[in-house]
C-alpha cells in the first residue's frame, strides 16, 4: 500500500520524497476546492516534484456548472501536460477526461458509490482511461476488502484528513458580514447549534463556495496495516489544514504502527479522531422509526382508514379497496398505538345516511361505533388477515 | 408557417395515492412516487405494490405519467433486492424510474425496459455529466438547482437529451447528494432517505469579523419560485418543470399542479404571460405554505438573497387547509373531512380542478348525521350546503384567524 497526500509547497516535496512517497497531489487554485497554487505555482511544483522522482496527480475536484465548466477548460488544458494523471469528482470532468484528456484518470467516487455495481460501472465507462478509484469514507472494512479485491483499478482511500460534510456553491459566510468583503476572499469559521450536540464545526468559504467539516478528523491510521493486507493501494493522508511538520510523523506511524506513537499523535492532533463507519455502517437502522409502521397499509385484503370516529354514534371509513364494504363483512381495524378491534358490520350507510348493502371504492362508510377505535385507524378485512 | 410552441410538461410530487390523484386532476402532467424502499423519503407515507398498480392506471387513464423514484445512494445489499422491484414497476408500466446511482442505472437495464431519469442527486451540472449519463444509458437529466435555464437549454441541445428542471418548493442548501451531516451526526443516511435537515439549524458562528458569536440560520435555503420564468424555460425547450415536495399536503400538490398546468396551458394558448392572471397564480402560490421564494440560480448564481436566515415557523402561514372534499351532492352537501377547524360563517375558499376559486360562506354547518355545529373540530368529518360544480377531490381551504 502507498502513500499519497497533497502538496503546497516545495518544502512539502521535500517532506514527500524524504518519507518516500512515490506521489503527489497538486491543486490549483481555480480548479480545486481548497486548491492555493495559482497556474505557475502549480507548473513549479510539478517540474519540482518530477526532478524529485514524484508523480504529479492534478486535482479537478469542484463541481461545476456548464458555464463554469467552460470557464475552466482552458486552463485544464494548460496545466494537464505538467500532470500524470487526472483526479476528479465532476461527473462532466470525468467524461471530459476520458474523451479529451490523454491521461490516466483518477475518480473521487467519495459521495455515495456505495455498491460495486456503480464503481465498476465507472470503470468500465472510463474505456481502460480509469487508473484508480478512490472510495468513500462511509464504507466499512469488509466492503473496502471486497472493493479492493474485485474493482479492476487499484483503490484509494482517506486515511487521515478533515471529513466534508457539506459543499455548496453559494457564499454563506460573506452573506454574514457586516461590510462587503473582497471577492474570492478565504473565510473560516466554527459553528455549533443547540439542536447538535456536536460544537465547532469547522466553515470555510472561498471563490468555490461554502464547506463545512465534522468536528473530528477521519483517521485509520491504527488500521492501516488491515487495510493494506485487504488489497487496499493507496491511503491518503490530508494534512492540508494541519502543520506541515505532522506528515512526518504520520508518515512514519502509518509505515510501522506504534501505538504509543499513536496516542501521542491523538492528544497532540489539532482535533479529535474518529473512524467513522469503518467497523460497521447502520445508518439505515434508525430508518423503521421515522414513520409509525401501523399507519402503513397492507397488500390486498386493505380495506380503508377510519376519517370518523363518533363516540357511542358510528364510524365513517373511507373505502380504498376495489372489492368495497359490504353489510356482515368482519373486519380488523388497527389503531395507530397497535391494539386491534374485531366488527362484524350490522349497520351499513352511505354518505347520504341511507341503509344500503355495499358500498363502493371511493366512497365513504357509514358503520356503527366500535369502542376505541380512533381516526386513522386502518380497517382490514378479517377473513384475509394472518 | 406558425412553429408549434413545445410546453414542457408540469412534473408534480405524489407522496401518496391520495396525492397523486389530487396531482392528477388539478393538472399535473406527470407525478414522481415512491415506493416503500429505495428513495429519499423513508418518513413519506410512500406507495404499496397496490397503490403503485393503482396510482398507474388512474394517471394512465387521464394521459398523466407516473416516475417513480429510486433515487437513493444504495449499499450492496439494498441493490440485491432491486431486481424484484424493478420487474414489478415495469410490468405495471412505469414510465420512468429516477435514479442517483450508476449501480441502480445498470440494475434497472438489466432487469427491464424502463426509461431512466438521472436524479437532481447526482448533481449533473454540465453537457459533459449529460453525455456521461446518456452513455450509462439514460434518457433524460433531472439537472442539479445550481445551473441556471440558460445553461440547462445549452445542455439540452449539445448533449441531445430530455431536460428536466426544479421550478418550485424547498431546496437543498448543499449540492444535492453531497451532504453527510445526518450521516456523521446523527448516523442517518442522508442520502438513503434519513436526511435530518441540519441546515435548516440555527447555528452560532465564531472567528467571523466580530467579537461575539454571531446567531444564523446560515445554512437554510429560501424555497424556489420559478412562476415568472417560465417563457425562459419554454425558449430553451426544457422538457420538465419539477415541483418538489413529496412530503407536503395535498393542497401543496394540488395548488402547484393547478397555476403551474393553467399558467403554461396560458402560454400555449396566447404565446406570452402578459395577463393579469400572473398575478393571480402569484397569489395562489402565496396561499400555500413556504419559507420566502427565491429564483435561486434560474437566472443569475443565487447570493446572499438566497439565504432564509429565519427560524421555521409554518403557525404564521396566512393560509390554511381546511380540508378535502370528500363527496360532493345535492343529496348529501358537501361533506369536508376537516383538518383544521372553522366555524359557522367562516369564508371557504373551494379550489376547483381547473378555473377561478369557488367562495361560500358556511353559514350552515352540520355534522356527518345531521346535527347542526358551530364550531367544527379536526378530525371530523361536516356537511355545509351543496354548491353547483363542486366536485370530490376539490380543496378548501380559509384564511388563518393567527
Amino acid at each position: 500500500m502507498k502513500l499519497t497526500t497533497y502538496a503546497q509547497n516545495l518544502y512539502d516535496l521535500n517532506v514527500l520524497k524524504d518519507q518516500g512517497y512515490n506521489e503527489v497531489i497538486l491543486e490549483a487554485k481555480s480548479l480545486s476546492r481548497f486548491g492555493k497554487l495559482s497556474r505557475e505555482d502549480f507548473i513549479l511544483l510539478s517540474n519540482r516534484s518530477k526532478e524529485l522522482g514524484l508523480r504529479v496527480l492534478m486535482e479537478w475536484d469542484i463541481l461545476m456548472t456548464e458555464d463554469v465548466f467552460g470557464s475552466k477548460i482552458k486552463e485544464v488544458q494548460e496545466l494537464l501536460p505538467y500532470a500524470d494523471a487526472l483526479r476528479v469528482q465532476d461527473t462532466g470532468a470525468l467524461n471530459w477526461g476520458i474523451t479529451y484528456s490523454g491521461k490516466p484518470l483518477q475518480f473521487i467516487a467519495e459521495n455515495g458509490n456505495h455498491n460495486l455495481k456503480a464503481l465498476q460501472g465507472w470503470v468500465d465507462l472510463a474505456n481502460g482511461k480509469m487508473e484508480r478509484i478512490i472510495l468513500s469514507i462511509e464504507l466499512s472494512k469488509n466492503t473496502i476488502e471486497e472493493y479492493a479485491k474485485k474493482l479492476t483499478v487499484p483503490c484509494e482511500l482517506l486515511g487521515l484528513g478533515r471529513i466534508l460534510l457539506f459543499y455548496t456553491p453559494r457564499p454563506l459566510l460573506s452573506a454574514l458580514m457586516p461590510e462587503k468583503i473582497a471577492q474570492n476572499q478565504e473565510l473560516a469559521a466554527t459553528g455549533e447549534s443547540e439542536e447538535s450536540p456536536h460544537k465547532g464545526f469547522p466553515i470555510v468559504e472561498n471563490q468555490h463556495g461554502t464547506f463545512m467539516f465534522h468536528i473530528k478528523e477521519f483517521c485509520l491510521v491504527e488500521f492501516a496495516r488491515d487495510l493494506e493486507k485487504s488489497g487496499l493501494a493507496f491511503f491518503r493522508i490530508d494534512q492540508r489544514w494541519e502543520k506541515p511538520s505532522r506528515l512526518v510523523e504520520i508518515s512514519q506511524l502509518t509505515k510501522e504502527f506504534q501505538s504509543e506513537a499513536f496516542e501521542k499523535l491523538k492528544h497532540d492532533y489539532s482535533q479529535d479522531l474518529m473512524r467513522g463507519f469503518y467497523l460497521v455502517n447502520k445508518t439505515d437502522i434508525l430508518f423503521p422509526k421515522l414513520k409509525n409502521s401501523r399507519l402503513q397499509k397492507r397488500e390486498g385484503h386493505y380495506v380503508g382508514e377510519v376519517l370518523e370516529s363518533e363516540k357511542g354514534s358510528h364510524l365513517a371509513i373511507m373505502v380504498k379497496n376495489p372489492k368495497g364494504l359490504k353489510v356482515t363483512d368482519i373486519l380488523k381495524i388497527l389503531h395507530p398505538k397497535g391494539e386491534v378491534f374485531e366488527t362484524k358490520i350490522y349497520s351499513l350507510k352511505n354518505v347520504a345516511l341511507e341503509d344500503v348493502n355495499e358500498v363502493p371504492a371511493g366512497e365513504l362508510a357509514i358503520i356503527q361505533f366500535v369502542g376505541g377505535v380512533w381516526v386513522k385507524s386502518q380497517v382490514f378485512y378479517h377473513h384475509e388477515i394472518s | 408557417m406558425k412553429v408549434p410552441i413545445k410546453i414542457p410538461e408540469v412534473l408534480a410530487p405524489a407522496g401518496s395515492l391520495d396525492k397523486l390523484k389530487v396531482a392528477v386532476l388539478y393538472g399535473a402532467n406527470a407525478v414522481y412516487v415512491g415506493g416503500q424502499k429505495f428513495g429519499l423519503r423513508t418518513a413519506a407515507e410512500n406507495f404499496t405494490q397496490d397503490e403503485l398498480r393503482e396510482g398507474m392506471s388512474f394517471a394512465h387513464e387521464r394521459s398523466a405519467k407516473v416516475y417513480v423514484v429510486l433515487n437513493s445512494f444504495l449499499h450492496d445489499k439494498d441493490l440485491a433486492e432491486l431486481p424484484d422491484f424493478v420487474r414489478f414497476l415495469d410490468e405495471i408500466g412505469t414510465d420512468a424510474v429516477i435514479v442517483s446511482d450508476l449501480g441502480v442505472v445498470q440494475a434497472v437495464r438489466e432487469h427491464s425496459s424502463i426509461q431512466i431519469h438521472i436524479s437532481t442527486q447526482a448533481s449533473a451540472l454540465n453537457i459533459q455529466s449529460a453525455l456521461l449519463w446518456k452513455k450509462a444509458g439514460a434518457s433524460r437529466i433531472v439537472l442539479g438547482r445550481e445551473v441556471s435555464v440558460k445553461e440547462a437549454g445549452k445542455i439540452r441541445r449539445e448533449a441531445d437529451i430530455e431536460i428536466e428542471m426544479f421550478i418550485h418548493g424547498s431546496m437543498c442548501m448543499a449540492y444535492s447528494g453531497h451532504c453527510v451531516i445526518s450521516n456523521f451526526t446523527q448516523g442517518r443516511d442522508s442520502n438513503r432517505g434519513g436526511c435530518a435537515h441540519s441546515c435548516r439549524f440555527e447555528y452560532s458562528l465564531e472567528g467571523l469579523d466580530t467579537q461575539e458569536k454571531k446567531k444564523a440560520y446560515f445554512m437554510s435555503s429560501k424555497d424556489l419560485e420559478g412562476l415568472r420564468i417560465l417563457p425562459a424555460f419554454i425558449e430553451e425547450g426544457i422538457d420538465s418543470l419539477k415541483i418538489e415536495g413529496r412530503m407536503k399536503s395535498h393542497l401543496y400538490a394540488g395548488t402547484m399542479s393547478k397555476v403551474y398546468s393553467e399558467a403554461l396551458k396560458f402560454y400555449a394558448g396566447h404565446g406570452h404571460f402578459l395577463s393579469d392572471d400572473l398575478l393571480k397564480w402569484e397569489e395562489e402560490l402565496g396561499k400555500v405554505s413556504h419559507r420566502a421564494y427565491t429564483q435561486a440560480s434560474l437566472v443569475e448564481k443565487a447570493g446572499a438573497e438566497s439565504i432564509f436566515n429565519e427560524r421555521e415557523n409554518s403557525s404564521e402561514d396566512e393560509w390554511q387547509m381546511v380540508g378535502p372534499v370528500i363527496d360532493a351532492s345535492p343529496k348529501a352537501g358537501i361533506v369536508i373531512e376537516v383538518r383544521n377547524a372553522f366555524n359557522q360563517g367562516d369564508e371557504l375558499e373551494i379550489l376547483p380542478f381547473s378555473g377561478d376559486v369557488i367562495k361560500v360562506f358556511a353559514h350552515e354547518i352540520m355534522d356527518l348525521t345531521m346535527k347542526a355545529v358551530v364550531r367544527t373540530r379536526p378530525s371530523t368529518l361536516v356537511r355545509i350546503p351543496y354548491v353547483e360544480g363542486v366536485q370530490s377531490m376539490y380543496l378548501v381551504r380559509q384564511r388563518s384567524k393567527v
